[in-house]
């Protein structure tokens, strides 16, 4: 018997792809036999866009390398620069940037609850998870007038002092009943379960040698958070979420494990902000910004997996080389392997359960 | 690790700050921290162009048993061995360094252009590229 080999374009233009990423798979029937990511259609040249800009009119740049997670990327352009400079950062700033980096982690993984559902052909789960969603951005919006793109982390502290701390504690007291109620409909729910358990099985040795970090690492059973190693997090109890079951449904069981650990954070957090008083920092003056000459590195854990931020500085005011490390782009790598022997209806949902977002990894 | 151990192994190298600078056996080094040691996520490549057609290529090594990260360092001209039989992330970090550097890496088959269009001529993070290319002026008096 011959074996019929049909070459499937998937993407760039298609609602599951999070983005604009085209996939060349080779099928035999419906089992795919080889897959091809082609990304780039997203590329806007941050790297090179650094190359000819000074920090500060860098930074509002940054939000949008992650627009679903921007915090988290303003946080390593800040964290570069404190570094270089030898700025230690006051406790009260070190609790506010946490607690938005946390919110921030919990807004991206509800997206991710509802998209994930959407791509497996659950169409309600994304409005619950949009409701609080919702929740979390009007915050947002109050403390720094923008929903997505939020520019609130400055050199050496934040832009102002944080208030409205009733709205987050209102977040915090209703998001873990909403997460029980998201659990009710999906995670037992026979549906999803057969779409989910034992799909896409990514063991231990395969994520580590495709450089998987983060929560898709954690649900592959490796104990490693870089939150522990973060002098951020100091001080914060947390737990670290580690589940064994290595396939499509431990990701999405340890992403919604991980917004009640984000939930406690927050919770931590507020008990100390209501307590100090108002904020005082010294920024570091924005203008005519310059970092010695050496090499700077700065990692921190995001939602979709390690970021990093690398920069060779000359001595200028502006970087000499920018690099971003994203979780994403390795995610994408790992479809090469992940898909390779499952069915084209599956694919979506592998590729899903994953988490990525392509404009992390086009840059 | 054990930077005497390492130095005796491979005497061409040296430490600056916290990286570790080699001059060759770029494939053989990273096989031998692997092996002897637990760095076994590749965090990333990076790549610098230091000028006179220099390129940097900085390997990122983590070990999570033992919370360390390691930086092996080394200059190349438009040739470097690929490590894709040790790492298989490094397909992706060495196919985006050859489309925006020109690093030729030999044994990595899959290298193409992956941001930049497949026709694109030069390479963009190279300090010398000329950003004057005439399909991006759209909006120019070669309307008419």
């Amino acid at each position: 018997m011959t074996i019929t080999k049909l070459k499937l374009n998937l993407g760039p233009q298609h609602p599951s792809t999070h983005g604009v990423l085209r996939l060349i798979l080779e099928l035999d029937g419906e089992k795919i036999l080889s897959c091809e990511p082609d990304v780039g259609y997203l590329h806007r040249g941050m790297e090179k866009m650094a190359e000819q800009m000074t920090y500060i009119q860098y930074l509002p740049t940054v939000d949008r390398i992650d627009y679903l997670a921007g915090c988290f990327y303003s946080e390593l352009l800040c964290r570069i620069v404190e570094q270089a400079l030898e700025v230690e950062l006051s406790d009260k700033v070190r609790v506010i940037r946490v607690m938005l980096l946390e919110l921030n982690r919990i807004a991206s993984h509800l997206l991710w609850t509802g998209s994930f559902l959407m791509d497996l052909g659950a169409t309600s789960p994304f409005f619950y998870t949009f409701r609080e969603r919702e929740m979390i951005l009007r915050y947002f919006e109050k403390l720094t007038g923008q929903r997505m793109m939020y520019n609130y982390f400055v050199f050496g502290g934040v832009r102002k002092d944080i208030d409205c701390l009733d709205d987050v504690q209102e977040i915090i007291d209703i998001l873990p009943e909403k997460i029980d109620d998201y659990e009710k409909i999906i995670t037992d729910n026979p549906i999803f379960l057969k779409r989910t358990e034992g799909k896409g099985i990514l063991d231990k040795e395969t994520a580590l040698n495709y450089a998987i970090t983060g929560v898709n690492l954690r649900a592959s059973g490796v104990d490693l958070d870089f939150r522990n190693i973060d002098y951020l997090y100091k001080g914060f109890d947390f737990r670290t979420i580690v589940l064994e079951e290595k396939d499509s449904w431990a990701r999405y069981k340890a992403r919604i494990m991980e917004m009640r650990e984000s939930c406690n954070i927050i919770h931590q957090a507020l008990e100390y902000l209501k307590m100090t008083p108002a904020l005082e920092q010294r920024l570091i003056n924005p203008l005519n910004l310059k970092l010695p000459a050496g090499d700077y590195f700065a990692q921190i854990e995001a939602p979709r997996g390690l970021a990093g931020c690398f920069v060779c500085s000359d001595g200028s005011d502006k970087p000499y080389r920018l690099k971003w490390r994203t979780g994403s782009y390795y995610s994408v790598n790992l479809l090469r392997k992940l898909l390779v022997g499952e069915y084209l209806n599956d694919a979506i949902a592998i590729a899903g359960s994953l988490d990525f977002i392509l404009p992390e990894v086009d840059k | 690790m054990n930077w005497h151990e390492f130095q005796r192994i491979f005497n061409d190298c040296e430490l600056d700050g916290d990286k570790i600078v080699i001059k060759s056996k770029l494939h053989e080094v990273i096989r031998f921290v692997t092996q002897n040691y637990t760095y076994r996520i590749l965090e990333e490549i990076i790549a610098i162009d230091k000028g006179n057609g220099e390129t940097e290529l900085i390997y990122h090594l983590y070990s999570f048993e033992d919370e360390e990260d390691l930086f092996i360092s080394i200059i190349v001209k438009d040739k470097a061995e690929s490590i894709v039989d040790i790492f298989e992330s490094a397909i992706a970090d060495e196919n985006e360094i050859y489309d925006l550097f020109g690093i030729q890496f030999t044994g990595n088959e899959n290298l193409k252009r992956l941001y930049m269009p497949q026709d694109w001529q030069g390479f963009p993070l190279r300090k010398d590229y000329v950003q004057d290319d005439t399909r991006l002026a759209w909006n120019d008096d070669n309307e008419a």
